[in-house]
């Protein structure tokens, strides 16, 4: 068995991003993708993987705004890009008003696709556009999969979300510094 | 017995906050909400490797020769595993609810001479990356004799077929069991009817959205084996551990703490699992393995293939005589752990009454991935056959479907009752669904209307589904018989600590059924403490004592009672205590939250703080009491609770293409006594979600040349998204079950049943004047297509009862 080296040979490229705000530079293999870099490399393991083929919308975070599938992009991708996870959501203790609603609306069992609602949530909410109907939200969020919900109560607590905090585009996306 | 009419969310006398009945906040959501869920794949242990598998491309083949040696010299690797390897460290894996009657089939965790399925692991690699293990599998060497294969089930049990195990088995046949009571045979004889068909239920998998996953690590000195892994049954996965791996229990720790969804797939240990834990012990180094989807496709487990040839027998008013069901199920290549779904022959006659009846079970090895468990565990299969007949009976004598369904179900006086395979029915109005499902579809306005088209051309149908679904099991004694090898119980810790809250100790992991919120729930019922105080600790084998674990829709059934039990041993003591510490009688004293006092005179009160930590430090207790605050209790259901209901579909067709819509669907159900409303409306809607994608859009499909599996990942395997589903109306009845502690069925299940059955007979109805008769699943246009233009393969052979032995079904179930 080999014994000379425990990281092979993999050549390695420099990536600078900011991640919840924080401004990260890494030097990582090409061939990292983005959700396993998030999760593997900085620790945010609440962005979840799920089939690493851009079908199953798993490891959806906001990338620059827009909800982005995190394995279909490679973590050099991610220079000079701003990235948001489902970990800049709470502010300190408290949940936000998306996932508070969530919560009230038993929006979730396993909690495995939840971020990635949540995520593609707040995307939604930063286009500024008016509350959606719910066959709107439907197709929003057809891109994430959930085997445990049947999307109803996903469905509602995002209709109740745009109902109820229609300032919700400045609350989803506080400013860098805000967050530092 | 009293029934309660009434929608979920809106319960008629208000609970006390976070008690049962209430729809008290998950326990579970905080963590999740912020990503700080803690799923196997999150664990990361310092200096970890990472495994990969090598796996057989072929569905049959003989493993000739294995050449690793450009793997084991590539930068990085440290480990690679091959099947004599295995087989010299290692037992077969355990089948944990065993087919009666099967021969054990030898399954290692790597392939010895032959593989029978595509995805069988044939090598494992561990190395310091992902990646760099998965590029040693491409410098793997294997030569591979391929072996005929046999794709179809009912082709595996022709005299021709190549047999998968001839090491145990003569055929492919790896059991044969009958149930049932009566002559039926008599009864079609002389019957007014027989209506009869040949069902085909379609391949599908469970699909949970976090793959399987596994971390080892072993401390030799120690003698500690620790496994993180996504199960339903770390105390289970932990003695099939122990007995692979040749270790003692007490070497092996099972941690698994958040699982994203099981449904019956993770249901006992799989080769990756025992893999991991080798290379672990060879490395003295955490090892690591999260499969991939394509993995997670061809080597967890499918579920549900079968292929039903039932007849239902009526004499001319169309009360039933005779119920059969001869039919053959897939196994895939190997038994897996829960192979076999075992409830189609419990459940064969459903709701209805049912004297002379039997089922013929064939359980048939092909070269495909293993089936297991999953939601549902054959009750789905066997319900769309017999409403399906249902219909067909109504149509054949003119009787309306809903009046025939009612004339022939159990009446709730009768109840308990036994079926023919020995089922005890223990309560319930089956007939009080079915009526509200008829009124709130407009059933009756439907009925009397001609079928004819929409302004827009469409035909609309309506059809029922009226089911029973076995939640729990009989008994131990029950499991004993039938080899399986766990019990009927559950069993929790409470342990009180010095903050004044009390700590719950479960083997049941969370996976989203929110047993951890249950929990609290009837510990904070029964106790009387506050919810919030109480914290469950769950999916820990070193903290929790040894249980069952969570799947056949048991867990609430037997934990309440355990739960139950240990509250009330604790409150007792705690009220002792108070009662020293007050100078009062225990029995004038309640607990109230955060603090026992007298129940008449105010201010005459201690804190549970004050009271606990008495106990745990023994200081200032009465004279005969022992210190500590800790109960543990093991609590089995006196039998099988069995939850009930009926749904009913409004669907429009297309007469031209076959072009469906399920514009309306009304679910009745009743899950006895309600822990938690919010809880149980989210368990049928997410069961339904799954019921309508095996009905409609979910199929695993093989290509019979090359034994492969064609539609093999997430981009071609259709799980409903939220844009595809319909609509779906719940009503909920609330029948006590007699059975179960506060009266509680079991609730996680019931939605897989009915909507193929409800969509199938609503198609049939709206095109009854075509004689559509669907008999297969998944429904598409096409399918529905090629019945309206003549064009379906229709079948006249069926499966022959084996003659003669027809065991009487007794009090097995
Ligand atoms: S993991 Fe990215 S879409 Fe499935
Ligand atoms: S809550 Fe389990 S997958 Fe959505």
């Amino acid at each position: 068995m080999s014994t000379a080296s425990e990281v092979g040979t993999e050549p390695l490229v420099t990536v600078t991003t900011t991640v919840n705000g924080q401004e990260v530079t890494a030097t990582v293999p090409p061939r990292l993708h983005a959700a396993d870099f998030l999760r593997q490399r900085l620790g945010l393991t609440g962005t979840h993987v799920g089939c690493e083929q851009g079908s199953c919308g798993m490891c959806t975070v906001v990338v620059d705004g827009e909800a982005v599938k995190s394995c279909l992009l490679l973590a050099c991708q991610l220079d000079g890009r701003s990235v948001r996870t489902v970990e800049s959501l709470a502010e300190d203790d408290r949940l936000n008003p998306l996932q508070q609603t969530f919560k009230e609306e038993h929006a979730l069992q396993c909690g495995f696709c939840t971020p990635a609602f949540l995520m593609t949530a707040t995307a939604l909410g930063q286009q500024g556009r008016g509350c959606p109907s719910r066959e709107e939200i439907r197709e929003e969020i057809a891109g994430v999969l959930c085997r445990c919900t049947g999307y109803e109560n996903v469905v509602t607590a995002i209709e109740r979300w745009f109902a109820e905090h229609p300032q919700r585009a400045e609350d989803a996306d506080p400013s860098p510094e805000a967050l530092r | 017995m009293t029934t309660v009419e009434k929608p979920l969310a809106v319960p008629t006398t208000a609970p006390r906050a976070g008690g049962i009945g209430s729809s008290a906040v998950r326990k579970e959501d905080d963590r999740l909400l912020r990503g700080d869920g803690r799923f196997t794949d999150d664990v990361e242990p310092a200096r970890a490797l990472y495994m990969a598998v090598l796996r057989c491309p072929y569905p049959h083949a003989r493993v000739l020769r294995v050449d690793t040696s450009a793997a084991e010299r590539l930068d990085g690797v440290l480990h690679v595993l091959v099947g004599a390897q295995v087989r010299a460290a290692t037992e077969p894996l355990p089948v944990l609810r065993p087919v009666p009657g099967a021969p054990r089939l030898p399954y290692f965790a790597l392939a010895q001479d032959v593989a029978t399925h595509e995805g069988q692991p044939v090598v494992s690699v561990v190395a310091t990356s992902r990646h760099l293990a998965e590029d040693a599998l491409e410098l793997i060497d294997v030569d591979y004799e391929p072996l005929p294969h046999v794709i179809d089930v009912l082709a595996a049990l022709e005299p021709d077929a190549p047999v998968l195990h001839p090491e145990v088995l003569d055929s492919n046949l790896l059991a044969a069991n009958s149930d049932g009571s009566g002559d039926p045979e008599a009864r079609m004889a002389e019957a007014h009817v027989v209506v009869e068909g040949r069902f085909r239920i379609n391949r599908v998998t469970a699909l949970p959205m976090e793959t399987r996953a596994v971390v080892a690590e072993w401390r030799p000195g120690a003698r500690e084996l620790t496994v993180h892994v996504s199960t339903q049954v770390p105390h289970l996965v932990r003695k099939s551990l122990a007995e692979v791996l040749r270790l003692q229990e007490s070497d092996i720790r099972v941690v698994a703490s958040d699982v994203g969804g099981g449904f019956g797939l993770k249901l006992g240990v799989f080769p990756e699992d025992v893999l991991a834990c080798l290379h672990a012990m060879a490395l003295r180094r955490a090892v690591k393995w999260t499969e991939d989807r394509a993995e997670h496709f061809r080597a967890s487990t499918h579920a549900r293939e079968s292929v039903h040839d039932y007849r239902i027998a009526a004499d001319a008013e169309g009360r039933i005589l005779a119920m059969t069901n001869v039919y053959a199920t897939d196994i895939g290549g190997w038994n897996s752990p829960f192979g076999s779904a075992q409830l189609s022959s419990v459940v064969l006659n459903g709701p209805y009454r049912v004297e002379d009846g039997y089922a013929e079970r064939r359980v048939t090895l092909t070269n495909k991935t293993p089936i297991g468990a999953y939601r549902g565990y054959g009750q789905p299969e066997v319900n769309f056959a017999y409403e399906r007949l249902m219909d067909t009976l109504a149509r054949r004598l003119h009787l309306d479907p809903v009046e025939l369904r009612a004339a022939n179900m159990v009446k709730q006086e009768d109840l308990p009752w036994r079926n023919p395979t020995g089922a005890v029915y223990d309560s319930g109005d089956y007939e009080r669904c079915l009526r509200m499902a008829a009124e709130a579809i407009g059933w009756d306005a439907h009925r009397d209307a001609p079928r004819v088209p929409r302004a827009d051309g469409r035909l609309v149908g309506i059809g029922f589904s009226s089911f029973v679904e076995r939640t729990g099991y009989a008994s131990a004694r029950f499991l004993a018989n039938r080899g399986s090898q766990f019990g009927a119980h559950e069993s929790v810790t409470l342990r009180a600590n010095r903050s004044g809250g009390i700590d719950v100790y479960t083997g049941v992991s969370s996976m989203g059924q929110s047993s951890e919120t249950a929990f609290a729930q009837v510990v904070s019922d029964v106790f009387g403490i506050a919810y919030d105080v109480v914290k469950v600790h769950a999916g820990d084998t070193a903290s929790s004592p040894l249980n069952t674990g969570g799947f056949a829709s048991r867990t609430m059934i037997a934990a309440a009672g355990a739960l139950k039990e240990a509250a009330d041993e604790l409150a007792r003591k705690t009220l002792r205590l108070a009662a020293g510490k007050l100078e009062a009688e225990a029995a004038d004293l309640e607990i109230a939250g955060s603090v026992v006092r007298h129940r008449d005179v105010s201010g005459v009160q201690v804190t549970l703080a004050e009271v606990f930590t008495g106990a745990i430090t023994g200081q200032g207790i009465p004279p005969g009491e022992d210190p500590g605050m800790e109960a543990t209790s093991h609590f089995e259901p006196s039998d099988a609770a069995y939850s009930f209901g009926t749904a009913a579909a409004l669907v429009s067709v297309d007469p031209g293409t076959g072009e469906f819509d399920v514009e309306r669907f009304v679910m009745v159900h009743d899950a006895g006594t309600v822990v938690n409303p919010t809880i149980v409306e989210g368990q049928i809607r997410g069961a339904l979600a799954q019921g309508f994608g095996a009905a409609l859009t979910e199929e695993l499909r093989y290509d019979p040349d090359t034994g492969q599996l064609v539609n093999g990942s997430m981009v071609d395997y259709f799980v409903p998204t939220a844009a595809d589903l319909p609509p779906l109306e719940l009503l909920h009845t609330e029948v006590a079950s007699p059975v179960t502690p506060f009266g509680v069925r079991g609730v996680g299940e019931a939605g897989t049943i009915p909507p193929g059955a409800a969509v199938a007979n609503a198609i049939c109805d709206a095109l009854a004047d075509h004689g559509v008769e669907l008999s297969s699943l998944p429904i598409t246009p096409e399918s529905v297509w090629r019945e309206i233009s003549g064009r379906a393969a229709h079948v006249d052979t069926h499966l022959n009862p084996s003659p003669g032995d027809l065991p009487d079904g007794g009090d097995g179930y």
